[in-house]
């Protein structure tokens, strides 16, 4: 019931946005440690106390057993010390170390561990169809490139990835039955909820998964996207073309002097600004749009958005209203014969007065509650 | 246009010769101009009162307020204690002082002339005076460039564009309002510099161009399209000694003028941004130079000479570039680089940017609401322009080309984008009415004429259709502006305003109730919290310490009120005692509907309580239902349902009837009916609330006695 509404652009939290979003990077991008080091201790403490119980009263067995467990605990130092070993080495291989069950038990299941161990779940084999398992891995090898090539890499954190295909048992062992799923398997204890990425609330870019990963392991990752070459590619090549054309026609630059060419240019330039190109490119709205009823709208309903078709829609009649005015112009030049000029003038003032009467009512149709039109309704 | 039609009467009314006619007929539409650009800005003041609007012209109007009555040097040395308890503020090296200046000896000339006013009144009607001098200046600009109709046309498509309006109604105390006067004043100078290539044209632009630098930060768009500018004449070659005079004397004298400005400082001779400027003053010396020597030298002679130099130059940078990339001094393939390229690159990968709402790209509406049949107009300028090149008319389409670029990326640089969009309108319309209002007459007239002219029988009628038509247009255009300015852009939002049921007009007038309780009620030394939003205001008028303001220059400090709004009532109570607070304050919306109060900020506020190591407890998704949402009912969380904000807003609220049929404690801008109804507050007590519950105060208990 306020009215609010008034001040298009200047909401008052704007000023507010400004800053905040600034601290809300700051946010994430801090350590949040999460120590689990005490419930690990009694975790083993209280198998021990449930092994000693079972077998009390058989003081050969329990002499066995506790024979037997030293062994296992220095077999499993040995493999801890081995497993990091080659762990690393596959590590410095690929990235993204790919696992299937029985690596997977080997690597991430076995205790005690003194890394922590980052797996993607998916299913990227081709007869899955399944589109967001390969953005997600684009997302996901970014992630680990980075940290594989960072100054801080060490055996602390691996990447690792379980295809479905591969380990399908993992899968029902962890009761997963969607992919693409991210977990963080700790170095001590086991995963909480906390250590699968939620990925309907923070995506999966590599962004938001280095700063869970920052997050949950203590590790800062910094993210480094490779830039996209292609656009410099086709500036390069564009450059090319032209230098080429400059050399084919050195004999004859005029056009580069030509007021006209630089004039279309300009010209071009104000419609395609005018008519709201750059929204368009920074916002990519869609080309038009189904309305419920089944018909198509090439206008959108609001001022706050447009569609694609309607720029051009919107670009073609500010070029015919400017079409119009400079026919006017030419017209009354006094070079032309005269038959020409007038049905130059005539044409130039019906396309004025009709393309801005037809772009007035578009406006009109948008901003709700605009008084005012001209010829057309 | 005026002037033409005007030469055609040969009798002279009140008997004056025509060149007086014509220059009283002149005065006349530009006095009429200005006054129109003022009294079309006061529609704020009208409805509701001479208020100064939002939050930084507050600030402002504080500031000044001080300079007015301290004087110059106690401002550039002021220490603000009211802000940012306890650290405090430098004022006077951090901002840009035109503003201020200005009004403080627009006020002191006043006084001095024996006109009472206040510096507050001052302050309102600030930018609707400098918005009428902007018709001014916008006059003689279009006059270098066309010619006095175009001049007189473009000073009054300006005094009412909608662009320039929504910075500058009265009220919006803000650099905006006299910077726009400052860039065309600059413009013009530097045009008329170049026409004339003399010192003093130059000089004065220096001047301007310092005016400019103390009053705005887009002081940098002047600083890179002047050089611009001069590159293009040197490329088409136009270079001259006019024009070497001009800029050497701009460059010089304004770079050293705008470091006076502490807040600039040495960024002139140290960013990025400057060295455009810097990189076209060297060119302007080689090219003189080069110029100097071809005078002496014989063609064959020169041309030897040129090549082995260019050749040497070239080559040596190359291999510098080349050595320097080797060794990772600089890096050119950057996302840095990206982004001089593709604008667009910073707003998709950077949030900071996208965040903002001004920094929102513009759609085609927007143009539309903001320039109307300019847009149309703007393009016919240029082609007219083009026409018939010149120095100056390559200025004005460079900055008209550019400015529309950056008005396309970013909504907020409609401002800049305004002035050079009437002015070429200006010249358009100007050059198609004379053109066709000729030839309404010269039928009648000439007789000769239409018979070598053929049997273009219909042209006195066309002529007489396009007059009407443009006429029709140019009144629409009026109305448009009009019924812009009157809906969107003249609402000061200090005083709110809403349609009750029979279309009356209601005024929510709580912010100023609110803050003038706290000025007669509370001690002098109070320490009130609030979220930064209402920072200045505060200061500004219940004149008593706060802790954070719209500056926001120490995070930490910010974060640490985020805190104690998102924490329980006992933690918030120790950020309180620690921070010495007395007061706090919250925006309450859910009475009236007023959806820009804390709730709907608030979580920017545990973000940002989060962000700092005091703060690592608080974490954004506590405050979010199990499925991810933000809600205020039963089904919030119950951090959010106890945390002090959600405890301050909805006091008492429980028992409250908002809406018919619904029940107590409804929310009206979230639209549900609260969680959390029953609850008392231990550390704090209610101390005022306002009329319609928009702003609520309380006070914060003192430690309890031992043993009570």
């Amino acid at each position: 019931m306020c009215n609010k509404n008034n001040s298009r652009y200047r909401l008052i939290t704007k000023t507010h946005h400004e800053i905040t979003s600034n601290r809300f990077r700051k946010f994430h991008g801090k350590d949040r440690v999460t120590s689990t080091a005490d419930s690990l201790t009694i975790y083993i403490v209280n198998v021990n106390k449930n092994n000693m119980n079972s077998v009390k009263g058989i003081l050969l067995l329990l002499f066995s057993f506790v024979v037997a467990f030293t062994l296992v605990e220095c077999k499993k130092e040995l493999i801890l010390s081995e497993r990091v070993q080659q762990l690393s080495d596959a590590g410095l291989k690929k990235p993204v170390l790919r696992f299937n069950s029985e690596k997977f038990r080997q690597y991430v299941k076995s205790t005690p561990r003194n890394y922590s161990v980052i797996v993607m779940f998916t299913a990227l084999a081709p007869s899955r169809q399944c589109g967001i398992c390969r953005q997600a891995h684009e997302e996901f090898q970014l992630v680990a490139n980075s940290w594989r090539y960072s100054q801080g890499y060490s055996s602390k954190l691996f990447f690792a990835l379980v295809d479905f295909d591969e380990g399908p048992d993992v899968f029902q062992q962890l009761r997963l039955n969607s992919a693409p799923v991210f977990m963080h398997f700790p170095a001590k204890g086991k995963p909480k909820k906390v250590d699968t990425l939620d990925i309907q609330r923070v995506g999966f870019a590599a962004e938001n998964i280095a700063r869970w990963v920052a997050e949950r392991t203590d590790i800062q990752i910094r993210v480094f996207r490779p830039p996209n070459y292609s656009g410099l590619l086709a500036l390069v090549v564009l450059l090319a073309l032209v230098v080429g054309l400059l050399y084919l026609r050195k004999n004859n630059l005029d056009f580069l002097y030509n007021k006209t060419t630089w004039a279309l240019g300009a010209l071009a330039f104000t419609f395609a600004m005018t008519s709201g190109q750059m929204w368009n490119h920074i916002r990519g709205p869609p080309f038009l749009q189904k309305t419920q009823a089944g018909n198509i709208a090439y206008i959108h309903g609001s001022s706050q958005g447009q569609f694609i078709v309607e720029t051009y829609i919107v670009a073609v009649l500010n070029a015919a209203v400017v079409l119009g005015m400079i026919l006017m112009t030419e017209a009354a030049n006094k070079r032309d014969d005269v038959r020409k000029r007038r049905i130059y003038a005539i044409i130039g003032l019906g396309l004025v007065a009709f393309f801005f009467s037809l772009s007035l009512s578009i406006f009109r149709s948008k901003a709700h509650g605009y008084p005012y039109s001209f010829l057309l309704k | 246009m005026s002037a033409t039609t005007l030469s055609y009467r040969t009798r002279g009314w009140l008997r004056l010769s025509i060149e007086k006619q014509d220059t009283l007929l002149k005065m006349a539409v530009l006095s009429l101009a200005a006054i129109l650009s003022f009294s079309c800005r006061l529609f704020s003041v009208l409805r509701f009162e001479s208020v100064i609007h939002e939050f930084d012209p507050y600030f402002n109007y504080r500031t000044t307020k001080f300079l007015a009555e301290e004087g110059f040097y106690n401002f550039h040395n002021w220490f603000d204690d009211r802000a940012w308890y306890p650290l405090g503020r430098i004022i006077g090296g951090t901002i840009y002082p035109g503003l201020m200046v200005t009004s403080a000896a627009i006020y002191h000339v006043l006084n001095w002339l024996n006109i009472t006013i206040d510096v507050r009144n001052v302050c309102v009607f600030l930018a609707p005076l400098f918005s009428s001098l902007t018709t001014l200046v916008t006059y003689h600009l279009a006059k270098e460039l066309k010619g006095p109709g175009a001049g007189l046309v473009a000073a009054v498509m300006i005094a009412i564009v909608p662009g320039y309006i929504s910075r500058s109604v009265a009220g919006s105390y803000d650099n905006e309002g006299i910077a726009i006067f400052c860039m065309l004043l600059t413009y013009y100078m530097w045009i008329k510099a170049v026409k004339t290539g003399t010192l003093f044209w130059s000089t004065m632009a220096s001047l301007a161009y310092f005016y400019m630098v103390s009053s705005w930060g887009g002081y940098v768009f002047l600083i890179n399209i002047i050089p611009l500018h001069v590159l293009t004449l040197m490329v088409t070659g136009r270079f001259s000694h006019r024009v070497y005079v001009a800029y050497s004397t701009l460059y010089v004298i304004g770079t050293i003028l705008s470091m006076q400005i502490s807040f600039v400082g040495f960024q002139p001779v140290s960013t990025s941004e400057h060295m455009g400027a810097f990189g076209v003053f060297g060119l302007c010396q080689i090219h003189a130079f080069v110029d100097y020597v071809r005078s002496r030298l014989s063609t064959s002679q020169f041309e030897v000479l040129f090549r082995a130099v260019i050749s040497t130059v070239s080559l040596t940078g190359v291999l510098v570039l080349v050595v320097l990339t080797a060794l990772g001094k600089i890096a050119p393939w950057t996302g840095r680089f990206y982004s001089l390229l593709d604008p667009s690159y910073a707003k998709n990968n950077i949030p900071i940017i996208a965040s903002v709402s001004e920094h929102q790209p513009t759609a085609w509406s927007s143009f539309y609401f903001d320039l109307q049949m300019l847009v149309f107009m703007f393009p016919v300028g240029l082609y007219f322009c083009f026409t018939k090149l010149t120095d100056e008319n390559i200025f004005i389409i460079l900055y008209g080309v550019l400015s529309i670029y950056f008005a396309g990326v970013m909504v907020r640089l409609m401002l800049v984008l305004a002035p050079v969009m009437c002015i070429l309108s200006g010249i358009a319309v100007s050059s198609l009415l004379s053109t066709y209002m000729k030839q309404i007459d010269e039928v009648k007239t000439d007789k000769k004429k239409a018979k070598f002219e053929g049997n273009y029988f219909m042209r006195s009628e066309i002529a007489t259709l396009f007059v009407c038509m443009m006429s029709v247009f140019l009144v629409m255009y009026t109305l448009h502006c009009t019924w812009v300015t009157s809906e969107a852009y003249s609402s000061p939002s200090i005083v709110l305003s809403a349609r009750g049921h029979d279309g009356s007009r209601i005024i929510f007038d709580d912010f100023r109730e609110a803050y003038y309780w706290l000025r007669h009620n509370t001690p002098e030394d109070a320490k009130v919290m609030s979220w930064w939003d209402y920072g200045y205001q505060i200061t500004a008028m219940a004149n008593r310490t706060i802790l954070v303001d719209n500056n926001t220059w120490n995070n930490t400090h910010i974060s640490r009120v985020g805190q104690a709004m998102a924490s329980t009532e006992d933690k918030a109570y120790q950020i309180m005692r620690e921070l010495d607070v007395d007061y706090v304050l919250v925006i309450f919306g859910g009475l009236t509907g007023y959806s820009s109060d804390d709730i709907n900020k608030f979580l920017w506020m545990v973000r940002i309580g989060g962000s700092t190591e005091k703060g690592a407890h608080i974490k954004e998704h506590d405050y979010y239902t199990p499925a991810g949402e933000f809600r205020v009912d039963k089904e919030g969380s119950p951090t959010l349902l106890n945390c002090l904000m959600y405890k301050m807003c909805y006091y008492r609220f429980g028992q409250v009837y908002t809406e018919g049929g619904k029940p107590p404690g409804y929310d009206r801008v979230r639209n549900v009916e609260i969680g959390n109804k029953d609850f008392e507050l231990d550390v704090l007590e209610e101390a005022y609330t306002t009329e319609h519950w928009i702003v609520r105060i309380y006070k914060v208990k003192d430690l309890p006695n031992r043993g009570a």
